[in-house]
């Protein structure tokens, strides 16, 4: 069942992106309960944390919790708040749904939460490829401030914000919190090490918190509408909340779904108001159900799975950024590993040796075995690399995000590589003779 | 032809900033506590302003933020939206990530390259067309997804490319 | 797996922490602070200070923990995840560069999981690292050799084609350093060492991932004044020196440690040589004056090490020059010095020689009753070198100006100096430059003339220039590498260098010479050495009683008595 929309309420409505409309639709009404209604950003924080809200930009962290992690005493530091606003996972697009469609949502969002930790400067890191969405959000910002909802003493509580749209520019790795802080100080977005953490030593040297875009969209309506109703929201209280499904791949009707948290995978992929089920009533191969970085799952996995946190942790898997990716029969799996290596070879910024020099031998391997030249043992191969790059050999988990697609592929599918190195084309699929080196990772070109 | 992103080509001409670009980065400027923040947004302004980032771009960008052209150089190699040599009219830009691939984004931009007559990263001899494969931008339920210059093309299919080169063809 | 248990404090094994029940325990007197942190390594305790990285913490434990990233005056990166060591209570293996001390701490350094990351590091690192050992200069003293071969796999199960940077080897990248990035392993050391401690940034990282490539602007020159500095900090070869790259396999090379001559920063240094011939200068770490660096312009001066052209002693016979014995060629300046009185004889020393040198030249002023003496420096443009805490600075073109001046090469009492000299005022009949290599007379051929004025002129020299083509009897005199003596910095520290190799005869220690020629006057042992000299200067010259020999070989002191030791930095 789909349930009552609350995140997704007002896409699809005539002009969804003004002020005009989303004032008319209730908009706002959190942010004056909040500042005129004696609120303390304690008393937000706690509403969040009893709501149950964890984070929706994938590693699902209790947001009210995260929150408290700013000190007491900044000693006379600032505190930031950074919108994650780099949606770049694989197979995620409901960032940019609520960006370009109901930017005030996310804005509200945004300045209910620096109440709550104390910040008057934030700023949304975007992702450099949504020019529309940071048009949007610019002039979405400007008439919040022209209504006062944004500036100086907001609604005459004396609480004051700056907002800034900040464009990236092309590094998924910016995704990452502390990434995403280098590239806002203007440096290369390699990952930091933690400790120190944000919420400590964040952006500029002070306390900063890093939020996803629908996070700070929930909050509105945890102040609207009160944390037990949010909690009570979803599978259980460990999962709870509206959430956005990013569906797409080989249904009938991908898209962004809104559904209680702990929706069925097969709900989401045949519920009539869903995906409608299989293109051209093909089986269901595998299915990411978290993004690139998400261990994908077989067609026997995905019965009883509720997509949401416990539920994927439960399958070996992550709910990650709730990027759903059905593959069909067709599928080669060796392609779709090497389509997904390709990425992470790219996308790694470079900083750590294992990861540095592992994704790309992931990639000439995969491409090896896909073009037909593989060995038996480079399925082995495969394992053995990947799992000598994670588990804290390097500072960040891009590393572990980027042997999820291998380690699965090959555990799950093995067959299907002993058929491809054997008979040196795939068990299924188009692909097999056109097969070519990708621009995107030089080497493998490079003389 | 490998592309690495080493080098800064020079354009050959001194890269001073027109007055409104000069005004925007004074506005960017005021929203950071430190000049280096306003790195990104700054290239931002050089690419709008030029097409593109030259050695001497990058040297100005570099000058006004009172940073070592050095690490402006790192920041700009770093992220791919940057370009380092003048683009076609049209940077036609095809995602290639797993949903956008399983929905034949590879065939699909080959064919684009090969009616075009270039290959991934080359620009046509009128100037009109540069191809690059990307990564996930986020149109996955409508793949294949392409973007030309700042706009989103989605779904994407054969006949829907070539009306769209067609059409971009005979704008002038 | 080793179960390693948190150690038992004495006389509470056990017990569990926590607030007794009943009457509160009288609360003991507060502890004084500790400086330092106990720290487990493999079990096994010991106390650190609390600002070490764990690396170096390791050291004083006697463990080592293999690395390539971190350098204990950059700022830690944690990127070539080389260090990796396991932490009790945490069960993902962690940088041990990257992990704060604190007290309690239980490190593993040993254990399955740490050999087999290290191991598998190893072999991503060099997957795409090219098999060029054999003509690489770095090969001897490359940390990935030695890791490898320490923590490494001996096979590799990489299948690909390597990764090149083509294009961006045996390249020349600034006056002095040569890059050969297709060995990189991309640790930055080098630019951080640009960005952090010379300031000028001219290194960066280009591109990302896999293709990450460090170079600098537009292929700008890497031209600080210590840019090699950025070889030295590399741990493979991917950035060498010019001037040493081809020269010498380094395992060949004998190491003596010595003070640069370059200028009165006095920033100790090792020299390495082979079969008579200085190969190149290193820093030599001393955190209180050159840390881990040396500068261009003085590391550069090794090769000054090997130029000899004063082979020979000479006189000069109206215009015929003849060689001679240089125990012949002293007894002829001893000769010219009795048969002049003292007040016209003028000894001049100079900031090329050392505390031992100048003193013993001016005791033999003192011998004859002299008062006429002074020591010549050259002045040069500033140099800066970066110790741990601060900025030093020097000016002068010799290492050891404020060393002449203490040991009293000034003008004594009734006495005159070399400006009254070279302005004509005094007119001395023998004049004795023990040292020559100064440009501010030696290449001025006006000076000289002034000099030449004098009856009797003796030099000792080892480079020939307008001076000691003017000498009546010009001793043949040997290199820095060639002697033993101290200097005394900018700072006012005293500081020892040890000689490398003997000097090819007839050439002689400038005390040497000198000593001869206190024994030629009736002063004098022959058989003292610098030591000796050491132990008078230390009798005599105020500030320089707390100079001891124990303490100078550790290579560093201060002359008013500040001694800071090597090993607690």
């Amino acid at each position: 069942m789909m349930g009552e929309k609350v995140l997704l309420a007002r896409v699809g409505r005539a002009d969804s992106r003004s002020i005009g409309t989303y004032v008319a639709d209730g908009g706002y009404k959190a942010l004056r309960t909040v500042l005129t209604g004696g609120w303390t950003p304690e008393k937000l924080t706690d509403e969040v944390k009893k709501s149950g809200l964890r984070g929706r930009g994938g590693a699902g962290f209790p947001t009210g919790v995260k929150w408290t992690f700013v000190p007491k005493d900044t000693k006379g530091k600032p505190v930031y708040l950074l919108c994650n606003a780099d949606e770049s996972e694989p197979g995620t697009f409901k960032d940019r749904l609520l960006m370009e469609e109901d930017p005030h949502q996310v804005i509200e969002g945004i300045i209910l939460s620096s109440f709550a930790i104390k910040c008057r400067s934030a700023y949304i890191y975007i992702r450099g490829e949504f020019y529309l969405g940071a048009r949007i959000l610019n002039k979405a910002i400007e008439e919040a401030y022209a209504k006062g909802f944004l500036g100086e003493n907001i609604l005459g509580s004396g609480y004051a914000l700056d907002l800034t749209v900040h464009r990236g520019a092309g590094a998924y790795i910016c995704g990452e919190e502390t990434g995403l802080i280098e590239s806002l100080e203007g440096k290369r977005g390699q990952p930091r090490i933690k400790p120190p953490f944000p919420a400590v030593w964040g952006v500029f040297g002070a306390p900063t918190i890093v939020n996803n875009v629908e996070t700070l969209a929930c909050v509105v309506h945890i102040v609207n509408r009160g944390a037990e109703w949010f909690a009570k929201i979803g599978r259980n209280e460990k999962n709870s909340g509206p959430k956005l499904y990013c569906l797409s791949g080989a249904v009938n009707r991908p898209g962004v779904y809104e559904a209680p948290m702990g929706l069925q995978m097969k709900e989401l992929l045949f519920g009539a108001d869903f995906g409608q089920g299989m293109k051209g009533g093909k089986k269901v191969k595998a299915v990411i159900p978290g993004g690139a970085s998400a261990a994908m799952l077989t067609a026997e996995e995905i019965e009883d799975c509720p997509l949401d946190f416990d539920g994927l942790v439960a399958k070996k898997s992550m709910l990650g950024s709730a990027a759903i990716v059905v593959m069909n029969e067709d599928t080669c799996i060796v392609e779709a590993a090497q389509n997904l290596s390709k990425f992470f070879a790219h996308e790694s910024c470079g900083q750590c040796t294992p990861c540095r020099e592992g994704t790309p031998w992931l990639h000439k391997v995969l491409t090896r075995i896909e073009e037909g030249r593989g060995r038996l043992e480079d399925i082995d191969l495969l394992e053995r690399i990947s799992n000598q790059m994670a588990n804290g050999m390097t500072i960040c988990v891009f590393a572990d995000a980027a042997i999820a697609p291998v380690l699965s592929s090959v555990g799950k599918f093995r067959d299907e590589f002993r058929y491809h190195v054997e008979n040196k084309r795939c068990l299924v699929g188009p692909r097999s003779d056109d097969a070519r080196p990708s621009t995107l990772n030089p080497q493998l070109v490079a003389s | 032809m490998s592309h690495r992103r080493y080098n800064l080509e020079e354009s050959g001409r001194p890269a001073e900033f027109p007055a409104d670009a000069r005004a925007r980065i004074d506005r960017i400027l005021t929203r950071y506590p430190t000049k280096q923040a306003a790195l990104l947004p700054v290239l931002w302004v050089a690419q709008e302003t030029w097409g593109w980032i030259s050695k001497e771009a990058a040297e100005e960008v570099a000058k006004i933020l009172d940073l070592s052209p050095a690490h402006v150089d790192g920041v700009l190699t770093f992220y791919t939206m940057y370009n380092l040599r003048p683009v076609g009219k049209n940077l036609l830009q095809f995602c290639t990530s797993i949903s956008c691939h399983l929905a034949g984004a590879e065939r699909l931009m080959d064919r684009c390259a090969k009616r075009l007559g270039i290959g991934l990263e080359e620009t046509t001899p009128d100037g009109k067309f540069t191809i690059v494969e990307v990564e996930c931008i986020a149109g996955c339920d409508k793949a294949p997804s392409m973007m030309v210059n700042d706009t989103y093309y989605e779904p994407m299919d054969e006949r829907k490319l070539d009306a769209l080169v067609e059409k971009l063809s005979a704008d002038a | 797996m080793s179960d390693n248990k948190p150690p038992i404090t004495p006389g509470g094994g056990g017990a569990i922490p926590g607030p007794a029940a009943g009457a509160a325990p009288p609360s003991p007197p507060p502890p004084p602070p500790k400086d330092t942190f106990t720290v487990l390594f493999d079990g096994k305790p010991i106390e650190v200070p609390k600002h070490v990285n764990l690396i170096e913490a390791a050291k004083l434990a006697g463990i080592e923990i293999p690395h390539f990233c971190f350098h204990p005056r950059l700022s830690v990166v944690g990127q070539c995840r080389m260090c990796l060591v396991e932490i009790e209570g945490i069960p993902k293996i962690q940088a041990a560069c990257t992990t704060p001390l604190k007290e309690g701490l239980s490190v593993k350094t040993t254990t399955e999981k740490v050999v087999q990351s290290r191991a598998a590091n190893m072999e991503f690192l060099l997957i795409n690292h090219p098999l060029d050992c054999p003509i690489c200069d770095q090969a001897g003293e490359c940390k990935l050799q030695d890791n490898s071969f320490g923590y490494g796999d001996q096979r590799s199960r990489y299948d690909e084609k390597k990764r090149q940077y083509a294009g961006f080897d045996r390249t020349l990248i600034g006056p002095h350093v040569i890059a050969d990035m297709t060995r990189c392993i991309q640790c930055t050391r080098c630019i951080r060492f640009c960005q952090e401690i010379a300031g000028t940034g001219e290194l960066t990282f280009l591109d990302r991932g896999g293709r990450t490539l460090v170079w600098t602007h537009d292929g700008k020159p890497l031209s600080n004044d210590w840019s090699a500095c950025a070889a030295d900090v590399c741990p493979v070869g991917a950035l060498t020196t010019r001037e040493f790259r081809f020269r010498s396999r380094v395992w060949y090379l004998e190491k003596t440690k010595s003070v640069c001559p370059g200028c009165n920063i006095g920033c100790n240094i090792s020299i390495e040589n082979r079969d008579f011939t200085v190969y190149r200068f290193l820093p030599r770490l001393n955190p209180a004056v050159n840390d881990y660096w040396l500068c261009d312009y003085g590391r550069f001066l090794s090769e000054s090490l090997n130029l000899c052209e004063v082979e020979k002693a000479t006189a000069r016979e109206g215009d015929s020059v003849s060689e001679l014995h240089v125990p012949a060629a002293v007894q002829k300046i001893a000769a010219a010095i009795r048969g002049a009185s003292p007040s016209d004889v003028f000894f001049l020393g100079s900031a090329h020689l050392s505390n031992e040198e100048n003193f013993l030249l001016r005791k033999i002023a003192d011998q004859i009753g002299c008062a006429n003496r002074d020591a010549v420096v050259d002045r040069s443009r500033a140099r800066k070198m970066k110790s741990k805490s601060e900025w030093i600075e020097g000016d002068h073109a010799g290492a050891n100006f404020a060393g002449a001046k203490d040991m009293g090469m000034s003008p004594g009492a009734g006495g005159y100096g070399l400006e009254e000299v070279l302005s004509g005022k005094a007119k001395p009949a023998v004049i004795v430059a023990a040292d020559a290599a100064f440009s501010q007379i030696a290449d001025d051929p006006e000076k000289v003339a002034v000099l030449r004025r004098a009856k009797f002129l003796a030099v000792a020299a080892r480079t020939a220039n307008a001076l000691t083509r003017a000498a009546d009897v010009l001793l043949p005199a040997s290199s820095l590498a060639e002697k033993e003596g101290t200097f005394t910095n900018v700072q006012g520290r005293v500081q020892k260098f040890e000689r490398a190799f003997l000097p090819r005869p007839p050439a002689r220690a400038h005390w040497e010479l000198l000593l001869l020629l206190a024994v030629a006057l009736g002063f004098g042992d022959r058989d003292w050495t610098p030591q000796d000299l050491r132990r008078q200067i230390q009798a005599e010259v105020e500030g320089y009683d707390e100079v001891t020999e124990e303490e100078l070989s550790g290579g560093i002191l201060m002359k008013k008595g500040t001694f800071v030791s090597v090993g607690a930095i």
